[in-house]
């Protein structure tokens, strides 16, 4: 092969050429994400290991830690300052809140970083960068799975056996990692382009939890019609109080379920397309 | 006639530049940065075919890592066209895959994130490493290794599987004379299977060594685009 110097006058052979940096087709792209399934499932799995491998407790800190957030959280809001919430059990109340609040948390925290921290690699190689929010969701959906096993027995270990409506568990779950993937995605591309969404993230989810009703029954303050609808605006409003109605019945209303729905197919749709929109630019420079 | 694999048509790339403002005051006045624009690519035309290694050379700030990265898809382009048959992978010189991890899981990550399962990984993981030539190295974090080191280990990962296009930014100037012959041998290897190179380069022995084909920028155009030794010899002269 001498000199293929070829003349673009002269030569039309543009067949099969693509503009670059134009996304893949979402058939091509879905394809491509599922052939890197173990790429999501390794790399959080190490990762995972790697966390906890300098501990004298390995892996028992996935249950340790939030068991010790419920414990302050108990602590303060249920002996130290026993206030009537409109609640019975507040131990069950808590453990559930907390926990559902804080696995969202984590995978929209831990996305939003995903992107950012990953930049060498976007750099160099090709792979559907959705590749990164979800292989962080997968991390953290894992982590979240003792924790499930925690505020299961803890509910059990409040009398409340085994119900036809656990049977639920899955199909709720599956709706919070599509609402948390979401809002990841929306996440990781903002926070690609302001990094300062960094900094307010966790003031977002601070504010966030104390109006999601983890600590406290938002319909024993609660009674307008107009009140209610601003919590169902509210999501993490919304998966609290489903999740609390699955495992121990407390009352939920049916439209919570519809919002719930409603939330975690809208939230994925957009955040999806958004991130794809825009991932060809990330690792540019800006 | 030969296939194209990329296509630069006019292609144009600039960049606006915000100059410094008091930190605090001037976020507090509302002042904006000042926006400077700076064209760096300035209207390039060119293809490369298939199966093809074309050096582009030029001074510092010439606009060929900006060309580059227009050509991956990373920076989008202020005017004309850049056409691909595939999306490039790209070789810079600070790249590095993730910090925090062994050179060995590094290698990994990156074959898995290229769409290998676990098996496939495990089984290529080896032969990688041996063309990383880091032995021991491997079992150490990545952010302790040398610049050469970093780039031993880029260059293997990133050819492994054999990317259609290779843009390569000066990742193999850091490297020491062993590696320089590997890497020239496996640039052969993915050319004569029909491999498409660009490659960055302030050193003209590498250019021809690898490049039939050199590209000259100067101030974001093309100053001549011709056979290696003609075009370096120019060059040489200017």
């Amino acid at each position: 092969m001498e000199h293929t110097h070829t003349n673009p006058a002269s030569d039309n052979t543009t067949d099969g050429l693509v503009p670059a940096g134009r996304p893949l087709p979402l058939g091509i792209y879905l394809q491509e994400l599922w052939l890197r399934r173990d790429f999501m499932i390794r790399v959080p799995l190490e990762e995972l290991r790697a966390q906890n491998a300098h501990t004298l407790l390995g892996g028992i800190w996935l249950i340790l830690n939030p068991l010790l957030q419920v414990g302050v959280y108990f602590l303060v809001f249920g002996v130290i300052m026993p206030i009537d919430r409109g609640v019975d059990d507040y131990l069950m109340f808590l453990t559930i809140g907390v926990f559902v609040f804080f696995y969202s948390q984590r995978v929209i925290s831990e996305a939003a970083r995903s992107v950012v921290v990953n930049l060498g690699l976007i750099r160099t190689l090709r792979f559907p960068r959705a590749t990164l929010p979800l292989s962080a969701t997968v991390g953290q959906t894992m982590a979240f799975i003792p924790a499930l096993t925690v505020m299961t027995a803890v509910v059990a270990a409040h009398g409340t056996w085994p119900h036809p409506r656990w049977l639920l568990i899955p199909v709720l779950l599956a709706l919070q990692i599509a609402f948390s993937l979401g809002a990841g995605f929306l996440a990781a591309r903002y926070n690609y382009t302001y990094r300062d969404l960094e900094n307010l993230l966790p003031f977002v989810f601070r504010l966030a939890f104390y109006v999601s009703g983890v600590l406290y029954s938002v319909d024993h303050y609660i009674d307008s019609t107009l009140g209610r609808a601003v919590f169902l605006a509210n999501p993490f409003y919304c998966f609290v109080t489903v999740w609390r109605w699955v495992l121990a019945g407390t009352p939920a209303a049916g439209e919570i379920w519809v919002a719930t729905g409603v939330w975690s197919t809208v939230t994925l749709v957009v955040g999806f397309t958004l991130f794809r929109a825009r991932e060809t630019t990330f690792g540019g420079t800006r | 006639m030969s296939k194209v694999a990329i296509r630069c048509t006019g292609a144009r790339v600039s960049y606006t530049v915000r100059s410094h403002r008091p930190l605090i005051r001037g976020a507090l006045r509302g002042q904006r940065p000042e926006a400077r624009v700076i064209e760096a690519v300035r209207g390039v035309t060119f293809d490369v075919a298939v199966g093809e290694s074309v050096g582009v050379i030029g001074p510092n700030g010439s606009g060929k890592t900006s060309l580059l990265q227009a050509t991956t898809g990373l920076l989008p382009l202020a005017g004309g066209q850049v056409l691909v048959r595939s999306t490039p992978a790209f070789l810079g010189v600070q790249a590095i895959l993730r910090p925090h991890l062994t050179g060995w899981r590094n290698i990994q990550l990156g074959l898995l994130a290229q769409g290998l399962n676990t098996a496939e990984a495990r089984d290529r993981t080896g032969e990688v490493a041996e063309f990383t030539g880091l032995d021991d190295f491997l079992d150490l974090r990545m952010e302790t290794y040398s610049s050469g080191m970093r780039a031993r280990l880029h260059f293997a990962v990133a050819t492994a599987l054999a990317p259609e296009i290779l843009l390569i930014d000066e990742a193999l100037a850091v490297g020491d004379r062993e590696f320089r012959d590997k890497s020239t041998a496996r640039l052969d290897e993915h050319r004569a299977a029909a491999g498409t190179v660009l490659l960055v380069s302030h050193n003209m022995a590498e250019i021809r060594r690898s490049c039939s084909r050199v590209i000259w920028l100067q101030e974001g155009l093309v100053v001549a685009d011709g056979p290696t030794g003609d075009v370096l010899n120019a060059y040489e002269a200017s």
